[in-house]
């Protein structure tokens, strides 16, 4: 705690000594806090007033605003508190409640008149209620309560009822349904479906052809289309097992990770660079990036995928290896947007503690248990109990530390133990560096010898005008050559190689209950909390050991949880089908949306847990559902009942997101280059570092001026993702196309259509150069008709039709000389390479 | 949570009839929820859909990126002039703030004279001479108060109200809540905007009202905005391109018939082609007269890119854009503030006293709000992040606790001074805008009530003010 003047009020002792803190924001508000001098204070004439105080005023605060606004329920919601009159005098984080004689300007009435903030949350009071309460504000607001009143009911958010919310049950996926066309499905998922559209009265449409089919499921599983080759291959595979094979080998090839990696990153607010203020690099996220691709490579199971990266540092291990990525993987919860230029070292942690809450909500329980930060939430049985429960176990994680530099913190940085391969490599990189330095270092010393020469001449007499001229012309240059002889030797020491690091955090020394922090406010505190787990979808709570944080509880807890089963379903359900089961992906809350299909949504649930958590295993098994190869033609009948397809009579289209649009004009034009991961920013450039002068008030920053040779030729997700300014050039395509803001959480993108993406397609030179690529590979076959074919079938992964063929080749004349590399351009802009329908 | 990505058909006309109705213009459509809620996506459009009676119908805001001094161009103190140079005890509680630089606390008295201007004696420094002939036009708020004393953030909040996150900013808020005059110009024109783009994004709002970020070309056939051109294919090439897409994207559509999304990028398309044609004319800087041009410092050394900035501004005004942000680097002075202010203030003068005064002459004023406005303020002591300068060679550290806002035309009292601080220049006294504050007051101006304009998002409604906000009456003429 501070000198801050802070009002403290003590409750009612009842389970023990409770200190309830309110009204305090920012010293900012202080002004508001001075008592008005207002026409409440008592007299002993107000006999009567009090009387009629207490007879009708005060009731309506009890019953429906001491819940959450009263010392004696340990609430101070908004840090308002109703059960004094200096309670609304001083008012809560929006200034004082009340002002007496103008109704229309108190708080509190425009409160319960529902404009501006909502009260009571729940329903609004009954006319008269709210006409009483404008009577006695407009009459001068008399209060004679001097202390706080003493309430019984306790408050709090209805757990049973909330239990009953479909999120919150036990799996339930009934009995298989039966079905009339019992040939129709392939898998029980098949059953599911076509069940649901019988019983209301749909037949699923026809099934898609090949070459659609191939297309989809490339671009579902790796972000890439077939090659040529490839639906050739296919479209002849006469075999039963033919899409088995597809399948297999796209689950196998490392495009998978690379895919599917990156809609994990959404939900992580992933970049290359710690928070948004300045350009400072997190030097070692691409261990991250890095660990997800295997993670999904490998097919790790969700449940240690949740382990990982909630507690992987506190898991035993068996090997150096497997250390590392335990520790890699907590950067989970260090690389989002962490504000490290706060200056309030307490409200940064607390800020990242939320963020971390936030963070842990979205991606495993799709709750948005924020909103409890400051208050119960508002729809969902999620008290801020909850919310200070499991923010305490975070509250005992370090996550970030006070640098040197100015007001400047940074993420932890974790030490990652070596293999022996890793350490010879350090040995030989180490004796490099050492030349290198070296070899600087004596440049160095002779440039400064120049130099001091040069200058030693310069300040001699006898020099002539012209000869003047030309030594300070040599001075300035031999003065330029070392100080940039100094960049290098400065950057060279600051990038020595060390041992492997990464981004993450342990345990705090001491980790202990936290206290809830009314508004955010750390140095404004109100009760110490238990942590422990939502109570909603939890009948026990976990035992902490001492002097831990929780986290490995935690994430057991989560990592056996149905309702993280249902949330990562139905996100992989959504990538294949284009909406999910329930399509507010990340919101199971209650105005959340509702499963359309809810005992298919526990059946895959179910089955994921059971066949541990393995994710290939359910993706396999959904893309060779024959739901999943549906044509996706409109029909009206259909399109009539269910316009929003909500019941899958047909599948949905999907517009191709950033990286699958740059990742397939990379590929199609024959210059994607393989990647096997690594640092996205090349810090080992020194005209791409700044700031490393020690002195320096800001932490040393990046620049995106070079790239490693062919690096804009990798897939999108190796480019660094950046927060404070617009994606680095290679990676523009993100600007334009939806790319998920590395602030948020996202387990589902937006689609736009504005005409900055028609301008970028058409207009970009990057789009000129795979059109000219593409046109150039093109070329090498010389029959035009071939070249049509190919275009086609390597663009649109089908064959040209002869309308098609005729247009082109009519298009291909009217454009003259560079028209194969016009016809390239029109097709990578047409919508049917921007679509997998 | 109704944002669904529909794949709805239109009864009666198709979807691009109805988007052309709508007039929602250049800004392209939002896929999400924009068949099922036409209406709720382009916004309320017109007057009679309006909250109160607008005083404005469009915006300017001008901002100067990187928190000008108060201390030093507004709102001189005289305990700080008198204590020049003389170690003070810490006005600040504490209050658990790193500091830096700031190991005692120096006042420091403004780098140059401040004086009374005009019938109004509102202070306005000797380096702005050309707004200070403005001065009786102006409404200057004193004691505007935001929650975060780092450029990012507070750069964030006073774009979209709130410190993290990608909430919708003030323009996409504008451009949703009153929609477009132009059905081929964006609503929301950014011109060199901040590097972040959630200052101009439409955060969960749909994406037609996001800021469309323009250049200010400085050479001849220099674009305004990115992409618009392809200078190296002659234009019927690019024409017979086009053709040749749309034909292959409507002959997709008729084989797989009604898709909402694919009817999106074919509009899109067609609109982006309409801006080519548009666009260039409205940055298109030469019709305007010599006279017009150096009233902005057009042409007058460092005020030359605000100037054309400040030009383009007023003109997409008048082509019906609502909300246009010009931004001017550059005020973010920790260090020799006296030698680095006036080259500021010489790049921002003309220009914004160009654009008051020509919107004036025009009759645009009465109904165009001008907003102008760092992120924050700076401290009335000094900062030296040497640790070794005299305080000759000091600057000032951020102040989010109070700083100034210049609002000036439709439906501002001008000639005013609103608010005080303390004798530190400190903690506001009187008259306290927070920024939820001046968000709610520039809705009220324009006709929208902030409590009113809401969008639904992860199963709440999402305003620009949050919970917070109250419309500050005093200043409302």
């Amino acid at each position: 705690m501070t000198d801050e003047p802070i009002a403290r009020v003590n409750s009612q002792p009842q389970t023990g000594p409770v200190v309830v803190v309110w009204a305090v924001l920012a010293v900012a508000a202080l002004h508001l806090f001075v008592p008005l001098a207002d026409a409440s204070d008592v007299t002993p004439e107000d006999d009567a007033a009090t009387t009629g105080f207490y007879d009708q005023v005060e009731p309506i605060f009890a019953r429906y605003c001491y819940e959450c606004h009263s010392h004696a329920s340990q609430q101070a919601e908004g840090g308002l508190v109703l059960d004094s009159r200096r309670g609304w005098q001083a008012g809560g984080t929006s200034g004082a409640a009340v002002s007496p004689g103008h109704p229309d300007e108190s708080l509190l009435i425009k409160a319960i008149r529902h404009l501006g903030p909502e009260m009571p949350p729940d329903a609004k009071l009954p006319d008269e209620v709210v006409r009483r309460l404008e009577r006695w504000v407009s009459e001068g607001a008399f209060d004679p309560r001097e202390s706080p009143a003493e309430v019984t009911d306790a408050g709090g958010i209805d757990l049973e009822a909330g239990r009953r919310h479909w999120a919150f049950q036990p799996l339930n996926r009934g009995d298989l349904p039966d079905v009339e066309s019992v040939n129709w499905p392939r898998t029980p998922i098949d059953r599911y479906i076509v069940a649901k559209l019988e019983a209301n009265g749909l037949r699923p449409v026809a099934d898609a052809d090949r070459h659609t089919w191939l297309r989809r499921v490339s671009f579902d599983l790796t972000g890439l289309p077939p090659t040529v080759d490839e639906v050739r291959d296919f479209v002849t595979d006469d075999s039963p097992a033919a899409r088995e094979k597809v399948v297999d080998r796209l689950l196998a090839s490392r495009a998978f990770g690379e895919r599917w990696a990156r809609h994990w990153l959404d939900l992580v607010g992933y970049a290359d660079q710690v928070g948004t203020s300045n350009n400072v690099f997190a030097q070692h996220a691409w261990r991250y990036r890095d660990y997800v691709i295997d993670a999904f490579n490998s097919d790790k199971p969700f449940d240690r995928f949740i382990r990982e990266q909630v507690s992987g540092d506190l898991l035993p291990e068996e090997n150096a290896e497997q250390r590392a990525a335990n520790l890699i993987a907590t950067g989970f919860l260090v690389l989002g947007d962490v504000e490290i230029v706060e200056a309030d070292k307490e409200k940064l942690r607390v800020d990242v503690v939320d963020q971390q809450v936030t963070k842990v909500g979205r991606a495993f329980l799709g709750m948005t248990l924020e909103c409890a930060r400051c208050h119960d939430h508002k729809f969902d049985p999620i008290g801020q109990r909850d919310y200070y429960a499991m923010a305490g176990i975070f509250h005992g994680t370090s996550s970030t530390f006070k640098t040197d530099r100015g007001v400047w913190s940074d993420v932890n940085v974790l030490e990652l133990p070596e293999t022996d391969e890793q350490r010879a490599e350090r040995a030989v990189r180490e004796r490099q560096h050492a030349e290198e330095l070296a070899t600087a270092e004596s440049e160095r010393e002779q440039a400064q010898a120049e130099l001091d020469e040069l200058n030693k001449r310069l300040d001699e007499a006898d020099v002539s005008d012209a000869e003047r001229d030309d030594l300070t012309k040599r001075r300035d240059d031999a003065a330029g050559h070392v100080s940039e002889l100094d960049k290098v030797i400065q950057h060279a020491k600051f990038f020595a190689p060390t041992t492997p690091k990464a981004h993450g955090v342990r345990d705090v020394d001491a980790p202990a209950d936290m206290r809830i922090t009314i508004r955010g406010n750390p140095r404004a505190l109100g009760d110490t909390v238990p942590r422990g787990v939502l109570r909603v979808c939890s009948t026990t709570q976990p035992v902490i050991p001492a002097g831990e944080s929780g986290r490995r509880e935690l994430a057991d807890w989560l990592a056996q949880h149905p309702l993280t089963a249902r949330v990562t379903v139905n996100r992989i359900w959504q990538k294949l089908f284009g909406e999910g089961l329930v399509r507010s992906v990340d919101y199971f809350g209650l105005p959340g949306e509702h499963p359309t299909h809810p005992q298919l949504l526990d059946h895959l649930a179910a089955e994921f847990m059971r066949t541990g958590w393995s994710q290939k295993r359910l993706i396999r098994t959904l893309v060779l559902s024959r739901t999943y190869g549906l044509g996706s033609e409109f029909d009206e009948r259909a399109g009539a009942i269910d316009p929003d397809n909500r019941l899958l009579w047909r599948m949905n289209r999907v517009r191709l997101d950033a990286e699958a649009l740059r990742d397939a004009m990379l590929a199609v034009s024959g210059q994607l280059r393989a990647s096997s991961g690594g640092p996205a920013i090349p810090l080992e450039y020194p005209e791409n570092v700044g700031g490393l002068d020690p002195k320096d008030v800001n932490p040393p920053s990046f620049g995106l001026r070079k790239w490693r040779p062919g690096q804009e030729l990798e897939r999108t997700i190796y480019l660094p993702v950046i927060r404070h300014a617009a994606q680095p050039e290679p990676a523009a395509v993100r600007n334009v196309f939806d790319f998920s803001q590395p602030s948020q959480f996202v387990g589902k993108r937006d689609v736009t259509a504005v005409p900055t993406q028609a301008l970028f397609l058409m207009n970009s030179p990057v789009i000129k150069r795979y059109a000219q690529a593409l046109a150039e590979r093109l070329s090498e076959e010389d029959d035009p008709t071939q070249r049509l074919e190919l275009l086609w079938l390597a663009l649109l992964n089908r064959p040209i039709s002869e309308t098609e063929r005729f247009e082109a080749s009519e298009f291909l004349q009217s454009c003259g000389e560079g028209g194969w590399t016009e016809l390239c351009h029109a097709l990578l802009a047409s919508n049917e390479f921007l679509m997998r329908i | 949570m109704t944002r669904n990505t529909v794949l709805r058909p239109i009864p009666q006309m198709t979807r691009r009839q109805a988007l052309r109705s709508a007039a929602c213009g250049f800004g392209g459509l939002a896929l999400n929820g924009i068949v099922a809620d036409a209406c709720r996506a382009v916004g309320l459009q017109a007057d009679s859909a309006l909250h109160f009676p607008p005083r404005a119908r469009r915006m300017i805001f001008v901002f100067l990126a990187g928190g000008p001094s108060q201390a030093d161009l507004f709102a001189p103190k005289s305990y700080i002039t008198k204590k020049h140079g003389e170690a003070i005890d810490s006005p600040l509680a504490d209050d658990g703030q790193v500091r830096v630089g700031v190991t005692h606390f120096l006042p420091m008295k403004p780098v140059a004279p401040v004086r009374p201007r005009g019938q109004s004696g509102t202070m306005i420094s000797d380096l702005l001479p050309n707004l200070a002939s403005l001065a009786d036009d102006l409404c200057l708020l004193k004691a505007v108060v935001a929650d975060n004393k780092a450029h990012a953030p507070a750069t964030l909040q006073f774009h979209t109200g709130h410190v993290a996150e990608a909430r919708p900013s003030m323009g996409a808020w504008l451009s949703y809540g009153l929609g477009t005059q132009n059905a081929n110009l964006p609503s929301f024109i950014t011109i060199r905007p901040p590097a972040d783009g959630r200052t101009y994004g439409a955060g969960f709002l749909p994406a037609m009202h996001q800021g469309t970020p323009l250049n200010v070309p400085q050479k001849p056939g220099e674009a305004a905005i990115t992409n618009l051109n392809d200078d190296d294919t002659p234009s019927d090439v690019q024409r017979r391109r086009l053709d040749f897409i749309q034909r292959n994207n409507e002959r997709l559509l008729d084989r797989v018939t009604a898709d909402v999304q694919m009817e999106g990028i074919i509009e899109s398309f067609e609109l982006a082609f309409r801006m080519q044609a548009e666009a260039p004319r409205l940055v298109d800087l030469a019709g305007e007269t010599q006279a017009t041009r150096e009233m902005y410092g057009i042409g007058q050394g460092s005020s030359d890119v605000n100037g054309r900035a400040c030009l383009m501004a007023r003109r997409l005004c008048e082509a019906g854009v609502r909300f246009v942000q010009v931004t001017m680097d550059g005020w973010d002075h920790h260090g020799d503030i006296a030698s680095a202010l006036p080259n500021s203030c010489a790049q921002a003068d003309r220009p914004i006293a160009g654009l008051l005064r020509d919107l004036k002459q025009r009759g645009l004023l009465d109904d165009t709000l001008v907003m102008v406005s760092g992120e924050f303020g700076r401290t009335y002591w000094s900062q030296d992040l040497t640790g070794t300068n005299p305080i000759e060679k000091h600057g000032r550290e951020h102040q989010q606790e109070s700083f100034c806002t210049l609002l000036a035309g439709g439906g501002v009292r001008n000639g005013i001074s609103y608010g005080e601080t303390d004798d530190l220049g400190y903690q506001p006294v009187e008259g306290r805008v927070h920024l939820h504050d001046l968000h709610a007051t520039v809705l009220h101006l324009l006709g929208i009530d902030h409590e009113r304009l809401t969008y639904p998002h992860h199963g709440r409604e999402f305003r620009l003010t949050d919970v917070f906000g109250r419309v500050v009456h005093d200043i409302i003429a």
